[in-house]
């Protein structure tokens, strides 16, 4: 990996960025890593995803312990979904070392829409009701 | 919210569910832990959303934990690099999480949704 001035620079602010999504809506960042580490770094797809893996790290645990001396962490469910996690990651890895991503991350993108979609509407719903009931 | 009646209201098998999903989306294209995670929560289990951004924080630790045992003997993981993003991502953690506390809850979901529904947005275009 090069590093100068500029790129250490982007890549602190874009590492600062994902950190404040992962704070604000609990993400680990890979969103804004994998692209940083595509285009800045000009990492490989896969190399960039792994990497980003590794960031999410120290970022998960300080969040959490943070969330946590606020009683916000339900363990149990936490504990619970990691052990489901990470059966996913080992067969989602199968996936990534082999398949084309192109179809793939298109129905996720889909996913994605309907879900975001639904939590749109929902929030929109009780911000006017709450509005509603305040008049 | 009660911690403990949580499970009990929706049974063990959502989460497993929502986990191995996201687990698999992780692995896949290096973005989906937490995409997929809080808004399942919110949705499936009705948890507040607050909790549920904090919870799936620490699903996560698991989550990137599997995924750099899976991929760092195949030498996919430049770890200079990880450091040179994931330091300043933990000071920005701290920074978001305070914004986080005071924000409303309807507010904190519908961000989230118009974030979610950028990323997708993103996916299916191929932006």
């Amino acid at each position: 990996m090069h590093l100068d001035a500029t790129t250490l620079s982007l890549a602190i602010a874009c590492g600062v960025a994902a950190g404040l999504l992962a704070g604000l809506f609990g993400v680990g960042g890979g969103i804004i890593f994998v692209p940083t580490l595509v285009i800045i770094f000009s990492f490989h797809q896969l190399d960039a995803q792994a990497t980003s893996l590794a960031a999410i790290i120290p970022v998960a645990l300080i969040g959490a312990w943070r969330q946590n001396t606020e009683n916000l962490v339900y363990w149990r469910g936490a504990v619970i979904m990691g052990v489901g996690a990470a059966f996913g990651v080992l067969i989602g890895a199968e996936f990534a070392l082999r398949l084309p991503e192109a179809t793939l991350s298109r129905v996720f993108g889909m996913v994605l829409l309907l879900v975001g979609g639904e939590m749109i509407i929902s929030s929109v719903r009780k911000l006017k009701a709450k509005r509603a009931a305040a008049n | 919210m009660d911690l403990e009646t949580q499970i009990g209201r929706v049974g063990v098998l959502p989460y497993v569910a929502i986990g191995v999903v996201s687990g698999l989306f992780a692995a896949m294209f290096g973005i989906g832990g937490g995409v997929v995670i809080v808004p399942l929560l919110i949705l499936i289990t009705r948890m507040p959303a607050r909790m549920a951004a904090a919870t799936s924080l620490a699903t996560l630790i698991l989550t990137s934990l599997m995924g750099v045992i899976r991929f760092s003997g195949s030498g996919h993981i430049d770890w200079v690099a990880a450091i040179v993003i994931g330091a300043p991502a933990v000071v920005g953690v701290l920074i978001g999480i305070r914004f986080q506390k005071r924000l409303p809850a309807e507010w904190l979901i519908l961000g989230f949704g118009l974030f979610v529904v950028a990323i997708g947005l993103k996916l299916v275009f191929a932006l």
